[in-house]
């Protein structure tokens, strides 16, 4: 097979011609997607780098002014910015390590059923693919204050009549968040984990077994490792997830709740935008919350990397 | 009345010395009312047929997403021909230069000063501005207090002589009036219409001799002890006080209607009437409920009911001048007939011949509304309206659900409301 790697490549000038044809063709292949993302993700990301170094009033025909890094430097100062980091923190928190773990929980459960794998699949997954607003009113009629989410909570514990204002407090206003997004995520998760799981031999399991090795330790000796990239993938996409979380905060906010404990940077990036018309002030938020996104997937990646592991 | 038929029959005549022009196409968003949408398809419908040359589309949003669909399309510089908005919303975009004004020869007036005659006093002041109007109101709202009379002698009181005429009436009355399961309430005595603090909140501070802006404009929160006793008495109100509402139960307006024993008493305008005959005949039948003044507290300094406000058809500055001159003149077309927009859909244009109408005077509890209007203001106005809403929002939350103190909120909502107004100076 004709290798376009090393020394053939630089020995043979044919197939450095036949190589040159083919990455032609490659470039081909990919510049559409490429322009896609150039200008749909790209752009966007520099036309906010841009716009946070200006002061605009969203409304205003006015060309913008040029304020270098006033906007951040209003931010670094403002509580509200502070504030904001700490919700964001709290419910990436909460729900980046729910999701993760329960996804993988949830996968090894499935595929180790004998019966109801595809059944059980579709349901977990069918959240998903409900519309966050359909997925945001099925949520707000269940914390209704007379809704299932009280019922349920003080049959369980005996206690009627009680109000755990799921909308209202604080604690339970964060809690309420990250409930909705794990239910509406997990499913998603679960079935790249058990696409993970799929692509592990199905030799080591059975040579674990001739082995005397229990449920335990097969998942802890061979499930578990062998699943580092997958489990490193969900991380970074559950990670880059949460933080971007929107819908719920937002519809939540809209239904009454009050704002302070849920106001995660995305929520406070549209309400500087929308409400404030401070479209310069949000970009630089949006452009501090991409920077925290790097970090945190640079992170994973670089503690994933020192612990790789492979039987083959 | 003479007037809107000699207006009509001016468009008419203009209109046809325009059939020759180019086609015009109209591109209208309005927010979504049942009760005028069938009454404008009607309007479009006709003035399509007067003048082949207009095409309209009208576009509806629901009303608590208009707003942001709104501004995203001006900022992209895709904004519809016309549209309305509450006017704290629409504020704004008259500041910023983003609607057109109206020539009153389009709309078979002499001059602007005979517009605003036609109109009642200070109701257009909003969209005035340098001798220009800028818009012209579809409707214009005052909330009174409705009631529902059977669940005041459900609990021994007579309606009609125990209604609360002051809020701390308000509060003793719905204490009698609320039914609660544990702490779970089951029907609400009355309740505030949480996000419209400029219009409901403001009101109650300003009868306590409180003010969100000083008279120049140049400083927030006037008067603390104001502003304390109303930030005490909806904590009291909410869920860590008395428990008799909070902005997490669903709407009191949109519950009212239905008389399933979930509310005694809610604000709304005029407009609530048309809804309740639509949602539930029986009860607009029944006699059963009623409409009574907006209360003032015991110790008010200024007898002052909720603060008015408007929505008033405007028209995209960046259309061509041609669409402008068209929209005007549909705008117009359509306002022409109050009548239909009072009966129809219970929208009060504040006109003077419709005001003095036999028709108005026919309107059931009409002359509440008109009271509580004498006794009020347009709901004030600034190019940040938005954000204050927003931070008087937070205030109220903060006292009512999360626990914290009336003056570390009015602490922060001083603060904040400050650095909102300086970024403005």
């Amino acid at each position: 097979m004709l290798s376009c790697e090393g020394d053939e490549l630089r020995k043979n000038a044919h197939t450095r011609g036949i190589c040159e044809r083919r990455g032609r063709w490659g470039w081909a292949f990919v510049l559409p997607s490429l322009v896609f993302f150039g200008l749909f993700s790209i752009y966007p990301v520099l036309n906010a780098l841009y716009l946070s170094f200006f002061q605009k009033h969203l409304l205003s025909t006015a060309p913008p002014k040029f304020i270098g890094l006033g906007n951040y430097v209003y931010l670094f100062h403002s509580p509200a910015f502070w504030n904001s980091l700490r919700a964001t923190a709290i419910f990436t928190g909460g729900a980046f390590s729910l999701l993760v773990g329960l996804s993988l929980i949830l996968a090894v459960f499935i595929t180790s059923r004998r019966k109801f794998q595809r059944f059980l699949q579709l349901a977990f997954f069918s959240p998903a693919v409900v519309s966050t607003v359909v997925a945001a009113a099925i949520w707000l009629l269940i914390f209704d204050p007379r809704g299932i989410a009280n019922q349920l909570v003080n049959t369980i514990a005996g206690t009627p009549g009680v109000d755990h204002n799921w909308l209202a407090a604080p604690a339970m206003l964060q809690l309420s968040t990250i409930l909705v997004y794990v239910w509406k995520y997990v499913g998603y998760f679960t079935i790249i984990f058990i696409t993970g799981i799929g692509s592990i031999p199905r030799s080591l399991f059975e040579a674990a077994r001739v082995d005397g090795a229990s449920v335990w330790q097969t998942f802890w000796k061979i499930t578990f490792p062998l699943l580092k990239p997958t489990t490193l993938l969900v991380s970074v996409m559950a990670m880059i997830q949460c933080l971007r979380t929107f819908s719920t905060q937002y519809f939540f906010s809209q239904a009454g709740s009050p704002r302070a404990p849920i106001d995660v940077i995305t929520l406070n990036v549209y309400y500087t935008a929308i409400r404030n018309f401070q479209i310069g002030r949000a970009s630089a938020l949006s452009l501090i919350l991409f920077a925290i996104m790097l970090l945190l997937s640079w992170l994973q990646f670089r503690l994933a990397r020192s612990e790789e592991v492979s039987y083959l | 009345m003479k007037r809107v038929a000699w207006i009509a029959v001016a468009l008419l005549a203009m209109g046809a010395v325009a059939l020759a022009a180019n086609p015009v196409k109209i591109t209208f968003w309005t927010h979504e009312d049942p009760n005028r949408t069938p009454l404008e398809e009607e309007y479009i419908r006709r003035f399509e047929a007067l003048y082949p040359q207009v095409k309209i589309e009208r576009v509806t949003y629901p009303s608590a997403k208009i707003a942001e669909v709104l501004l995203t399309a001006f900022a992209a510089g895709q904004g519809p021909d016309m549209f309305n908005l509450e006017i704290n919303d629409a504020y704004p975009y008259l500041v910023m230069g983003r609607v057109a004004p109206l020539r009153p020869e389009w709309v078979g007036y002499p001059n602007v000063d005979t517009i605003l005659g036609a109109y009642l006093e200070g109701t257009l002041d909003p969209v005035y501005r340098d001798g220009q109007l800028y818009g012209l109101p579809l409707e214009l709202t005052i909330w009174s207090v409705f009631v529902n009379k059977k669940y005041f002698r459900e609990v021994g009181l007579d309606p009609d002589t125990d209604y609360p005429r002051t809020w701390e009436q308000m509060m003793e009355v719905s204490e009698k009036l609320v039914i609660r399961e544990g702490e779970i309430i089951k029907r609400r005595g009355f309740d505030f219409r949480y996000p419209y603090y400029l219009e409901e909140l403001l009101p109650m501070v300003e009868q306590l001799g409180g003010a969100f802006l000083s008279e120049d404009g140049q400083t927030a929160i006037i008067n603390d002890e104001a502003w304390l006793q109303v930030l005490r008495y909806l904590q009291q109100w909410g869920p860590l006080g008395k428990n008799l509402g909070s902005p997490t139960y669903k709407a009191a307006r949109s519950l009212f209607n239905f008389d399933r024993n979930e509310v005694t008493m809610c604000s709304s305008g005029f407009y609530q009437i048309a809804r309740i005959r639509n949602d539930n005949p029986a009860f607009y039948e029944s006699g059963e409920w009623m409409v009574i003044p907006y209360p003032v507290f015991e110790n008010a300094v200024r007898d002052m009911a909720a603060h008015y406000y408007g929505h008033y058809y405007m028209v995209n500055a960046q259309s061509s001048r041609e669409t402008q001159e068209w929209t005007w003149r549909f705008i117009a077309y359509m306002l022409s007939n109050p009548e239909e927009y009072l009966t129809k859909a219970g929208l009060i244009q504040p006109r003077k011949d419709l005001l003095a109408s036999d028709v108005y005077a026919a309107q059931p509890f009409g002359d509440v509304f008109a009271a509580d209007m004498a006794r009020s203001s347009m709901v004030q106005l600034h190019v940040a309206n938005p954000e204050f809403k927003q931070l008087l929002d937070d205030a109220v939350k903060a006292v009512m659900l999360q626990g914290v103190t009336p003056e570390d909120a009015l602490a922060t909502l001083r603060r904040r409301a400050n650095e909102v107004l300086a970024e403005y100076k």
